[in-house]
């Protein structure tokens, strides 16, 4: 093999901080263990490896959480994360009594946004309790000033397609059913949000959404997880060398959709050769983050294109530098990049003529 | 880490992160107190300490190249009967995959003496599956065992930058070890025991000390060179693509003055005598001043090349006159020492010179700019650079280490294709020279630094030059030339009026024209040549 070649193979640790580095290349490898070649999965030793955190009910920075199942028959958890309301003192009490989990979120005129969030791990990997993703959910309070609810989905290969998505409606229909989830002017404000295949899994909820009437205000993608069956340029190039490979994405989505089904299904693929027309819907505005080192991009952007080109408002965050997992750690520019313009989207702009 | 516009070449540039306790070209992070977490990691629900950052990303390192070259039927199955433990001491937790995938022992850790826990804990196997554990043991290929040198050389470049020698001195023995195992002939073996060489070296001395490296006599120096010369295209390149713009530049001019940086033997100039012989309306009156270091054994092998110059140009008619210049930096030629004339048309000649130039300040300022500067007075027709295009002169060790291990690993893989002996071997010995000059020296005595056509480009445009582009005739030329060797793999391309060549897409040597635009006297505007 060529010398330069060999070097290339360590491009991956030359554009993340060290601690990312090891964070992404422990779960790239602990993943290939769990991946075996017939297609099964080796579920009890991945969560034996997931970090996992339970939920807190007692305020840590000014968020609290608690665990709810929001559908018996299936035993589908959420755990939800609000900000703790200050005492009449302006503090954040140390502990929060039961009587407050479910009280109304919204105590004046300001709006509280609702962000239902979906986690990554395309599809077979991670819960709504994982370390990583019970970091990012608390984040997103403070940053929102929003109310946080993580849904605990269906994972495959135990449950393909439609699994995932069904729980996400369902949690959807919940979440917009609690009163005590209602700003002032009687409705819920429900964002939706979610990285890698809970990015996918947005996509799906939101269009449901707009087929039942009920009405999601905006859709965040972080590195949504897409895909096809032609291989792209940015597959190729980038197969891999940053921690993702064609031949791992092959197996997910082996995994997710119906037995019989390639790449080019509509769970897959939503504006390829068997996608549905968008056009003349009413889909939310959604922001759609890329990462510039992420070897299905080019999905990706084809997602945001058929978006736009189907008359629909779409922001596109494209992070040249950007790994996959980027916005784990608060370690880089482009976590806060992120950050700031999920901030943006959230937060309801004043009424102007 | 922010999005940077970094040049297109395979390196990253440095990168610095705003906020952590660790960044991937780190040097300056104070020593953690030894048990100290890393935090986000611990978020995360892993617990790494920070001083083991480093070997716990060598070892990830190291478990990802077995498992890419074990069966992954044989991996799934035998750590679906393992049993693992405490997945988050990370550190532990995949020295035992290591160990049960019967890799060599991972490098010992110096800091890590406090660990109750031993490795084998983390693992246990039921006994009746150890003949099965027998079946898996990870053949050392070639792949994973260059692989592997890589890495160490990265991380052993990392310990050299952090100022953690001892560490280094260990890893350099790893090195060895992995290098005893590998292909020298080629690739990265091949490259890589130049780099490790270099290393060691740096290691043990101290980088200011110009006695890094034996001093080859200016005579051992030339034969090198010749070989290079000999053996790829890189030099060659240079010379026409040079030639044919100076040619240009002297049309119609009947005294024409070339003044060359840096002579050594002179191989640019016949080329050049003959087709100013050829020149239509006949030749012009050829001056050429060759700079060159002075020869301590009292030859005079600047005289010497100008006498077989001249013959040369006798012997087509062509009107010549020499004169040597002896300087060892260039920042120490005068220009009434180039003794030009207000009548001729100068070409200012600079191949992989003024790189050189990019040192520590002399106490009249910058070298490069004080060159550059007398330069422009001399008001040359044109100046000709060829640079090695690669960025070797970044502040920290190792972004600089980094690059270069791109750079000649490309260089030595286009030098694969050429079986002349002992040309491709001295050839090697020239290229380990400079590789020695960027990682082992600092300061006066680092003098390889290299920098890319960017910079090239705004450096002399800030210093008064404006571009002179070459054309689709010189990039036509140079393709033809490169159909003289039989290797596929080289490339010139076109880059914004400059010529590169590279090796399969690797820009490697950038050659750019300029000519310089006059400063405005107080009485009069400037002049632009037409």
């Amino acid at each position: 093999m060529a010398g330069s070649d060999q070097i290339n193979l360590c491009e991956s640790k030359r554009v993340v901080p060290l601690n990312t580095w090891i964070l992404m290349s422990n779960f790239k490898l602990a993943y290939n263990l769990l991946r075996r070649p017939d297609g099964t999965f080796n579920r009890h030793l991945a969560e034996f490896l997931d970090r996992k955190v339970p939920a807190n009910v007692n305020p840590v920075d000014g968020v609290f959480s608690f665990d709810i199942v929001i559908d018996r028959s299936i035993n589908l958890l959420s755990r939800i994360y609000r900000p703790a309301a200050k005492d009449s003192e302006g503090r954040v009490p140390l502990s929060t009594s039961f009587a407050q989990l479910k009280k109304p979120v919204s105590t004046s005129d300001v709006v509280v946004p609702v962000i239902i969030f979906f986690h990554g791990g395309s599809f077979a990997h991670s819960s709504a309790n994982s370390a990583i993703y019970d970091i990012l959910c608390r984040r997103l309070v403070g940053l929102c000033n929003a109310v946080v609810v993580s849904v605990n989905y269906r994972r495959a290969p135990e449950n393909p397609y439609p699994s995932a998505y069904d729980d996400g409606w369902t949690a959807l229909e919940w979440v917009n059913s609690r009163p005590w989830l209602q700003s002032k002017d009687s409705k819920v404000h429900i964002f939706l949000a979610g990285d890698s295949s809970g990015g996918n899994i947005v996509h799906q909820v939101a269009l449901r959404a707009v087929k039942s009437g009920i009405k999601v205000l905006g859709n965040i993608l972080l590195n949504p997880m897409f895909g096809g069956k032609t291989r792209t340029e940015s597959e190729k190039r980038l197969d891999s060398r940053y921690f993702v490979t064609i031949q791992d994405r092959d197996w997910y989505w082996k995994a997710f959709l119906p037995e019989g089904e390639d790449r080019d299904h509509p769970a897959c693929n939503p504006f390829g050769p068997k996608g549905a027309c968008l056009e003349g819907i009413k889909f939310p505005k959604s922001l759609v983050v890329v990462a510039g080192l992420d070897l299905i991009q080019d999905w990706q952007l084809a997602y945001a294109d058929g978006l736009k080109r189907a008359g629909h408002e779409v922001k596109l965050l494209y992070l040249e530098k950007a790994t996959i997992g980027f916005y784990l750690l608060p370690n880089n520019d482009h976590f806060h990049t992120v950050m700031d313009e999920i901030h943006n989207f959230v937060t309801p702009i004043p009424d102007c003529e | 880490m922010g999005p940077h516009d970094s040049s297109i070449s395979a390196a990253a540039g440095s990168t610095s992160s705003s906020s952590s306790s660790s960044a991937c070209s780190s040097s300056t992070k104070p020593p953690q107190p030894p048990d100290q977490m890393d935090h986000l990691l611990a978020g995360a629900g892993y617990k790494v300490r920070s001083n083991d950052l480093h070997q716990v990303a060598e070892r990830l390192h190291r478990l990802e190249t077995v498992m890419v070259k074990s069966n992954p039927l044989e991996i799934s199955d035998l750590v679906n009967d393992a049993v693992h433990y405490n997945p988050a001491d990370l550190a532990s937790w995949v020295d035992s995959l290591l160990t049960e995938l019967n890799t060599n022992p991972p490098v010992p850790v110096p800091t890590d003496l406090s660990d109750p826990h031993p490795n084998m804990n983390n693992m246990m196997y039921a006994t009746n599956h150890a003949p099965h554990l027998q079946q898996v043991v990870a053949q050392p290929f070639e792949e994973d065992v260059s692989i592997q040198l890589v890495h160490v050389l990265m991380t052993c470049a990392e310990a050299v930058q952090r100022g953690d020698l001892s560490l280094a001195g260990l890893l350099i023995d790893d090195l060895q070890a992995l290098l005893g195992r590998v292909n020298s002939g080629c690739g990265i073996g091949k490259v890589g025991s130049f780099f490790v060489d270099a290393l060691s070296r740096r290691i043990v001395n101290s980088p200011e000390n110009a006695a890094v490296h034996s001093d080859l006599s200016a005579y051992e120096n030339e034969i090198l060179y010749h070989h290079y010369y000999e053996a790829c295209p890189y030099l060659k390149f240079a010379h026409f693509t040079a030639n044919q713009a100076i040619l240009e530049a002297f049309e119609g001019q009947d005294c024409v003055h070339v003044i060359d940086f840096n002579l050594m033997q002179g191989l640019q100039w016949p080329a050049l005598i003959q087709a100013l012989a050829l020149r239509p309306g006949g030749p012009p009156l050829l001056r050429l001043t060759g700079i060159g270091p002075p020869s301590p054994d009292g030859r005079d092998s600047l005289r010497e090349i100008g006498l077989k110059l001249a013959e040369l140009a006798r012997s087509v008619n062509v009107r010549f006159a020499f004169r040597g210049v002896a300087a060892s930096r260039l920042d120490d030629v005068k220009p009434w020492m180039l003794q030009v004339s207000p009548k001729e048309a100068i070409a200012v000649n600079s191949i992989m010179q003024l790189h050189r130039l990019l040192g520590p300040n002399s106490s009249r300022g910058p070298p490069i700019d004080l060159v550059l500067d007398w330069i422009r007075d001399l008001n040359p027709r044109i100046l000709m650079v060829v640079e090695q295009e690669s960025n070797h002169n970044q502040p920290e060790f190792l972004d600089r280490f980094t690059e270069a291990l791109y750079y000649y690993s490309t260089m030595f893989d286009s030098l694969d294709v050429c079986t002349a002996q002992p040309e491709k071997a001295l050839a090697e010995l020239y290229i380990q020279r400079e590789i020695c000059n960027v990682v082992c020296c600092e300061g006066l005595v680092r003098v390889e630094r290299h920098e890319p056509l960017v910079r090239w480009r705004e450096r002399l445009i800030n210093a008064g030059f404006a571009p002179l582009h070459l054309g689709s005739n010189a990039f036509k030329q140079a393709r033809m030339l490169l159909t003289l060797f039989s290797a596929e793999g080289y490339s010139v391309e076109e880059n914004e009026g400059c010529l590169t060549l590279g090796w399969h897409s690797r820009p490697l040597i950038a050659a750019s024209a300029w000519q310089a635009i006059p400063k405005p006297s107080p009485t009069m505007g400037p002049i632009i040549h037409p």
